[in-house]
């Protein structure tokens, strides 16, 4: 238990329409960045808001820390970024900091002296004494990240932390994430961009609908569904090469992205024999590669093109 | 502890931050001296200015009397002169109408004309023609001179001595003095209930004012999407309770200010109205009471309660709106009920003790309100007092145990407004 820092058991939650989490069990180890993925409306938020107390289950239970108390008792020890991002608009970008961390039992003057290394060291040292509605949107969620993670948390959970953002603060964000995992934290993050979460996570949950499709280490996952996929990159005559992949007997599943596909090949068949076709049929190839799925083929194989629909507008009740 | 601490704080220091509060601060006390020093002014600029022609129709030395006692009684506020007719009344009473017109070239300057008939000790009314009868003061000092002067005609035409007219004509003032519980207090009646009025004026102001400003500073949170970064730090009802007070504060600050400066412009009033050259004297003083320190007691535990009432239930109203103009409508109910009550306070000034004034002590909505001001009256007696102080705590742990539930669940309601069904839900599921 105690390498357990959030334990999940068969938690469910009902909402007027419908469910939307269903008896999930799950568990996030100590110092492993914990990705949980899911299509949009899946009930990632709501698990999130039920590990945060911010909502109660309707059953089961949530165990942080071994049991040590609930999330809003915790929250010193939890850095938190909702997915409903907000600051106060009038406050100046250093106070609005201070604030931030004193919620989270900094004392004012050291929350202030944090909130200033952090500005400094996210390229916003200049903006202390801006109000918070003159930055930009993505300073502003910066504001957020350094919000949530200036108080040294042992455990950061980040709902869609990456949405919203443009790649160069995308990768700052996530270097922070990173470095913090290095020394020993815990992350859960949610999202549903998946090449994401193939970077950084060790460990991953699925869920759709409300269920969990998928629980394990991202490398056994890979290792457990990657018999035989093929990805394939093609220089000229491609249109050639679609009834090579439509072919059931050689190809089970395909990914096309047009000059690329990610094949899963069918059951009993040779990649050779794939490669001999394509050659035959006078496809250009630049890349012809027998690789582990990606988790974008995974999650698309295990969740399905029905569960990208999101069921209604989720909305919070006692 | 600390983290309410730092909701306080960060709360009072925007609040006291914002233009609207600075310009409010430095204006209540512009308005408060304009109101003490403004009538003075007038007040003072007319002062000696009034020129009464006396008009006199044959009243056989009557109108010289009535000059007399004017100049007398108006401590030279009156000017007058008296012209005989001489059997020319309307001529005389024409052309001098013509001269008060400020745009004819004005001979005399005259602002108005008392008309003194011959037979003036047997009529029931004397005229008076002017531009200033409007004035209520004036009107009031010609007419007690007036009045004077013919009861003494009267009264030695009927063969009274002169003496005894004049021992009989001498003015009686009247004093007040208070006593409490079988003590004499030696505060003025007026003036303890004129304190506990003005603080309940003062508490109903400051829960229209900043009652207010708790709706808006729940839903700005709502608005700015804040609330699920607090509501995973903070318990809700640490929140609201940090709102209110940090609220409560900056209302406090500036009622302060408001109230000090008030009471150093009563008391330094004729060295404020000498310094703007108005004479002292005009000036409109309110007289600052010697309180009881029980009346204190009183009124300050209510103050504080009242306060605290009514600000949850308006956090409450905050949590189920998404909008100010939401938010105005639902507000209703609970302004009303400041309104109702402090309207009724009225009502209770003649009957403190009646069943009326008890049972609205005893109602946690409207004791703040009244409870204050009917001790002021006529001190409650002590197990009513303590009934009053119950209820009303009571009242404010419910409204504030109801308050907290509607407002963990309603901070984090986004796009609709709630109904009042589903607010009874959060509030029996919790």
């Amino acid at each position: 238990m105690s390498d357990s820092v959030i334990q999940l058991n068969h938690v469910t939650k009902r909402f007027s329409g419908h469910t939307a989490v269903k008896d999930l069990s799950l568990s996030v180890p100590r110092g492993e960045v914990f990705g949980l993925l899911g299509p949009n409306g899946a009930g990632k938020t709501t698990t999130i808001r039920m590990i945060m107390n911010i909502i109660r289950p309707d059953e089961g239970q949530v165990t942080l820390f071994g049991g040590a108390g609930t999330g809003r008792e915790l929250s010193d020890r939890i850095g938190f970024l909702p997915e409903e991002r907000g600051l106060y608009p009038k406050m100046k970008v250093a106070a609005m900091l201070a604030f931030l961390g004193e919620i989270k039992g900094l004392a004012h003057r050291d929350a202030m002296a944090r909130g200033r290394r952090w500005l400094e060291r996210l390229g916003l040292g200049a903006w202390m004494e801006k109000r918070v509605e003159d930055l930009s949107k993505g300073m502003q969620q910066k504001v957020q990240f350094i919000g949530t993670l200036m108080h040294d948390p042992e455990l950061v959970i980040l709902d869609e932390p990456f949405s919203g953002l443009d790649p160069v603060n995308s990768q700052a964000m996530k270097d922070v994430v990173v470095e913090f995992a290095r020394g020993g934290k815990t992350v859960l993050f949610s999202t549903h961009i998946m090449e994401q979460a193939e970077r950084m996570c060790d460990h991953i949950v699925i869920i759709a609908r409300g269920e969990k499709v998928v629980d394990g280490k991202l490398a056994d996952i890979k290792a457990e569904s990657g018999r035989g996929h093929l990805a394939m990159s093609f220089s000229n005559n491609r249109q050639a090469a679609t009834p090579v992949l439509q072919d059931r007997r050689l190809i089970a599943h395909v990914d096309d992205y047009g000059a690329a596909a990610e094949a899963e090949l069918a059951s009993g068949a040779d990649p050779g024999e794939v490669l001999r076709a394509l050659v035959q049929a006078g496809v250009g190839l630049s890349r012809f590669e027998i690789v582990e799925p990606s988790l974008q083929s995974i999650f698309i194989a295990k969740v399905g093109p029905g569960a990208a629909t999101a069921p209604a507008q989720e909305t919070v009740h006692a | 502890m600390h983290k309410l601490l730092a909701v306080i704080r960060r709360e009072f220091l925007t609040r006291v931050r914002t233009r609207t509060f600075v310009i409010g601060t430095f204006l209540g006390p512009v308005l408060i001296g304009g109101l003490m020093l403004l009538p003075a002014y007038f007040a003072g600029r007319q002062a000696g200015n009034r020129v009464l022609v006396i008009l006199d129709e044959g009243s056989n030395g009557f109108a010289d009397r009535v000059a007399q006692t004017l100049l007398l009684m108006g401590e030279g506020q009156f000017e007058t002169s008296v012209v005989a007719a001489e059997g020319r009344d309307s001529v005389v009473l024409d052309s001098l109408i013509a001269i008060t017109d400020p745009k004819a070239e004005r001979v005399a300057g005259i602002d108005g004309i008392l008309v003194i008939p011959a037979n003036a000790t047997t009529r029931d009314s004397i005229r008076y023609l002017g531009d200033n009868v409007s004035s209520l003061s004036e009107m009031r000092s010609i007419r007690n001179a007036v009045t004077q002067v013919i009861r003494a005609e009267r009264l030695a035409q009927a063969g009274v001595d002169a003496r005894v007219v004049a021992e009989a004509n001498r003015p009686i003032s009247f004093t007040t003095e208070k006593v409490t519980n079988g003590t004499l207090t030696g505060e003025s009646g007026e003036a303890s209930f004129a304190l506990a009025y003005s603080m309940s004026f003062i508490l109903y102001l400051a829960l229209l004012l900043y009652g207010v400003q708790i709706v808006s500073a729940v839903i700005e949170e709502k608005s700015t999407r804040i609330n699920e970064v607090l509501i995973s730090s903070l318990k809700p009802f640490q929140l609201l309770l940090g709102k209110i007070l940090g609220v409560g504060s900056a209302g406090l600050l500036q009622l302060g200010i408001w109230t000090g400066t008030a009471m150093v412009l009563t008391t330094y009033r004729t060295e404020v109205a000498g310094l703007l050259g108005i004479p002292a004297q005009t000036v409109v003083g309110l007289q600052l009471p010697t309180v009881s320190p029980a009346l204190m007691i009183v009124l300050l535990l209510f103050f504080f309660l009242g306060f605290f009432l009514y600000a949850s239930a308006y956090g409450a109203v905050g949590a189920m709106c998404n909008s100010v103009q939401e938010s105005q409508q639902a507000a209703m109910p609970i302004t009303m009920l400041i309104v109702v009550s402090f309207i009724s306070v009225f009502s209770l000034l003649n009957d403190p003790n009646g069943t009326l004034a008890r049972v609205m002590s005893l109602i946690p909505f409207s004791a703040p309100l009244v409870v204050p001001v009917r001790y002021s009256l006529s001190p409650l007696p002590p197990l009513e007092l303590l009934a009053a102080i119950v209820c009303t705590i009571l009242g404010v742990l419910a409204v504030a145990w109801v308050a907290g539930r509607i407002y963990r669940v309603g901070i984090l309601m986004h796009g609709k407004k709630a109904k009042l069904g589903e607010v009874i839900r959060w509030v029996r599921e919790g």
